[in-house]
């Protein structure tokens, strides 16, 4: 596997505002990657960087090894881009929007333009005025999902699409993991991430947590639930122990940090246990563990 | 060369996008060279009404709003063609070249269309190349059409040519102009708006250039428009003036390159300021709402108003001067019909002028209810608890408002430096009060223009066909001889001639009525129509 996005200690600056400073990020080939952060973390600034919209103010991003910012024209050969926010010209029809979008890049629309016009049930001859946001975002995604090319970036992709519409989004992407192509998703909806992606790449200022789902997720705490017959209090003291609470008679809820599982474990044991769940992190909890950048959930 | 790639897809979508607009433009502007060049015959068929339409154009206030003209000891058609409406032609070709340049560059890159179209295989400078071949291209061919349309006039062939040129190289330096403007500004609105500016500096740079001397002065050469004049088209074809052109669109060409290069993409090179995090106490109703957002524009046709107010008011002196030893009938008629009453009727006729910008200006304010409902944000004014009459009724009153407020500024400034200079401070009050009196009857054609809206946005327009009505039966009436009752219909021939004439009060109380009429039909007849919306 090669790195197909390469970022490091990136800054921008516009003005006296600082949007990154000193991101890191790697995408290999092959992943489906995430970018996840609240909204003004500079998700749509990196991807900016990445396109040669936006030149960094200083440290380097390598895209599909070139330089993002010299090489703009002979890179966008090999990616599509759909934004988080979806303008088209009003004049022109669903489908005039979808061959003018092909005919940017040289290599132009394939036979799948058809297909996922009928899967994505867009009406490609109504003019993009009469557009709802749902069905400007269908528009810019069959352009794009309808290219053939290494790399996707996608920036909030379903946003707008109803239900139905994002299972057909989700079993192209899977479609497009398949033939081996390169996914850089930026979201926030975590249910879409989780099914979707290989890896992680949460930011928040200047902290940024990055890995594959499964590593993540073995860095976290899992969340307990136990019954017990005796007084649970102590239990509050032990290491690796957090956000203990007593539910009712009996029953308590905590969190674990999970290479302290063997250990508390063993004094649950001793407590009478009666009953336990443990359930492994959702990246809901992941993402706001890592968005609360005050010590509570240290 | 990388930087352009995707040239031709980007100059094909222009055009797609443009089918209709771009057509309509050349036509429309091809079709008023074409008419004013065969109108002129018809309306003065001698050459004593020539002699009449030149007198007039040869006084100071006449120059302003003209130009230099040549050859007119014995004026021909041509020739008063050429002196007296050329500018207004060349004027519309320039505003043609902004709009083209603000609406493929700042706009789309203001929607984010530029973003996708980036992102895809498309040089960094494409977009902006593709722009100017686009405006180079739309100008050259409106200077053919012009040629063209100008020929059967019989004015000459080659002077038609020059002329249709001379059309084309303003509308390539002004949409240069446009090219450097929409590098600046975040926004399309103030890239537009600066490049209007250039123009309207272009306008008053060359109209005081032309009066200080016969024929121009040194300032008059700092103005593309007076190049475009400084053909001396018809009387002396003169080529070369268009050179300066050229190299100066050239320039600014690279100028607005170079500056594209430097910044990031959606960024301008005039930062946005930061402003207030809270709204201030007032901004509560719809009408605080709509004043707010059109406050900026209020103050820059004010500031410009009073500018070119001083300016008028400033040559008060020299009209005795340069009228004084004219006799013709024709001139006299224009400015008011008494030889002894020239500086009033100068003063009456500027006032007129002024009056014809703000309601240009009202008209644009307007404009606003269309925009806001397009883009969605009537919607949410709408939604919430605010009546559909209350939301119409705020941006009446504001439009009204900015031009009660346009009028006083024309009316401070020209009365201000007429009374300096004449040393009578009675031209202030009579300047004034003969420049507010215009403002029941521009409230007349606000009417129209929100009866228009409330049918149906695009018919908000019709306001427009009033509005040049007015201007043509005002500015020309007198000389087409037009029967009294087409006379009337416009709202500003009941407005008297201040200071030649006196107002009497019942045409403002009539006009002030018929206002509120239409005005009342407007808020009825909009709460029953649907919303455009999406």
């Amino acid at each position: 596997m090669s790195a197909i996005i390469q970022i490091n200690q990136l800054v921008k600056d516009f003005g006296p505002v600082r949007a990154l400073d000193g991101l890191d990020m790697t995408v290999q080939s092959g992943e489906v990657a995430a970018f996840l952060g609240p909204n003004g973390a500079g998700k749509s600034t990196t991807i900016r960087v990445l396109l040669g919209l936006l030149k960094a103010d200083s440290g380097s991003a390598a895209l599909l090894g070139g330089d993002p910012w010299r090489d703009a024209v002979a890179l966008h050969r090999r990616l599509v881009y759909v934004p988080g926010e979806v303008t088209l010209w009003p004049q022109l029809t669903g489908g005039e929007a979808i061959d003018v979008l092909h005919r940017l890049r040289s290599n132009a629309s394939g036979p799948r333009r058809g297909e996922l016009i009928e899967r994505f049930e867009l009406d490609p001859s109504k003019k993009c005025r009469t557009y709802s946001k749902g069905n400007r975002q269908k528009v810019a995604l069959i352009a794009a999902l309808s290219s053939d090319v290494e790399l996707y970036v996608l920036e909030e992709p379903t946003s707008g699409l109803d239900p139905l519409m994002e299972v057909v989004f989700t079993d192209r992407v899977r479609e497009l993991r398949d033939e081996g192509r390169t996914v850089l998703l930026s979201s926030h909806i975590l249910a879409e991430v989780e099914k979707l992606c290989d890896t992680v790449t949460i930011r928040n200022g200047q902290t940024v947590q990055a890995g594959r789902l499964e590593e993540l997720r073995h860095l976290t705490r899992s969340h307990v639930v136990a019954t017990v017959r005796q007084d649970p209090t102590g239990l509050a003291r032990i290491e690796g122990v957090h956000d203990f609470e007593v539910l009712e008679e009996g029953e308590i809820s905590f969190t674990l940090d999970r290479d302290r599982t063997s250990d508390v474990m063993k004094a649950l044991a001793a407590l009478d246990l009666l009953g336990v769940t443990s359930n492994p992190p959702s990246l809901e909890e992941l993402f706001l563990r890592q968005y609360t950048s005050d010590g509570t959930s240290r | 060369m990388s930087g352009c790639t995707g040239l031709w897809p980007l100059l094909r979508l222009a055009l797609r996008r443009d089918r209709i607009r771009l057509p309509v433009w050349l036509l429309a502007l091809a079709f008023m060279t074409f008419y004013f060049a065969n109108a002129i015959q018809i309306g003065y068929p001698d050459e004593a009404d020539l002699e009449a339409i030149v007198g007039f154009m040869n006084s100071p206030a006449g120059t302003v709003m003209s130009g230099p003209g040549y050859g007119w000891d014995h004026p021909t058609h041509a020739t008063t063609f050429a002196g007296a409406y050329a500018l207004y032609l060349h004027l519309g070709a320039a505003f043609m070249a902004i709009l083209l340049v603000s609406r493929h560059t700042r706009a789309e890159e203001e929607a984010g269309r530029l973003e996708l179209v980036r992102a895809a295989e498309v040089g960094r400078h494409a977009p902006l190349v593709a722009t100017g071949i686009l405006s180079v291209g739309a100008s050259v061919i409106l200077g053919v059409l012009s040629a063209l349309f100008l020929i059967p006039a019989g004015y000459g062939a080659v002077g038609s040519w020059l002329f249709g040129m001379s059309m084309a190289m303003v509308a390539v330096v002004f949409g240069a102009i446009a090219l450097v403007t929409a590098q600046l500004s975040e926004h399309a609105r103030s890239a537009t708006g600066l490049a209007s500016l250039a123009i309207g500096l272009a306008v008053a740079i060359r109209g005081t250039g032309d009066v200080l001397e016969p024929h121009g002065s040194w300032l008059s050469w700092l103005s593309p428009l007076a190049w475009a004049q400084q053909t001396r088209v018809f009387y002396d074809d003169r080529w070369w003036p268009l050179l300066l052109g050229i190299v100066l669109a050239g320039g600014v060409f690279a100028l607005a390159s170079r500056l594209h290069a430097r910044r990031d993409l959606g960024a301008g090179l005039l930062a946005t300021g930061v402003g207030s995090t809270r709204a201030p106490r007032h901004l509560r109703t719809p009408f605080a709402l709509a004043f707010r957002l059109e406050r900026g524009a209020i103050l820059g046709w004010s500031g410009a108003l009073f500018v070119l107010g001083a300016l008028y008011g400033g040559l008060t002196n020299s009209v005795q001067s340069s009228l004084g030893d004219l006799d013709n009938d024709l001139v006299i008629d224009a400015l008011g019909g008494d030889p002894t009453q020239m500086v009033n009727g100068y003063l009456a006729t500027c006032v007129l002028f002024n009056a014809y910008v703000v309601l240009c200006y009202a008209v644009v304010a307007a404009h606003r209810l269309v925009i806001e409902e397009r883009d969605g944000r009537a919607e949410v004014a709408l939604a919430a608890t605010v009546s559909r009459p209350r939301w119409l009724l705020a941006s009446f009153a504001t439009a009204l408002l900015g031009a009660l407020v346009a009028l006083a500024a024309a009316g401070i400034g020209m009365g201000t430096t007429a009374a300096l200079v004449t040393g009578q401070a009675g031209h202030f009050r009579d300047v004034l009060s003969g420049t507010l009196y215009y403002l029941p009857a521009i409230a007349v054609l606000l009417g129209v223009a929100v009866v228009g809206f409330a049918l149906r946005p695009a018919w908000l327009n019709l306001a427009w066909i009033a509005v040049v009505f007015a201007m043509v039966t005002g500015y020309l009436g007198f000389a087409l001889d037009l029967p009294d009752p087409v006379m009337d219909l416009s709202p500003l021939s009941h407005i008297a001639q201040v200071p030649l004439e006196t107002q009497e009060p019942l045409p403002l109380v009539m006009l002030t009525a018929i206002a509120a009429a239409l005005l009342a039909i407007a808020l009825v007849r909009f709460r029953s129509r649907d919303l455009t919306t999406g």
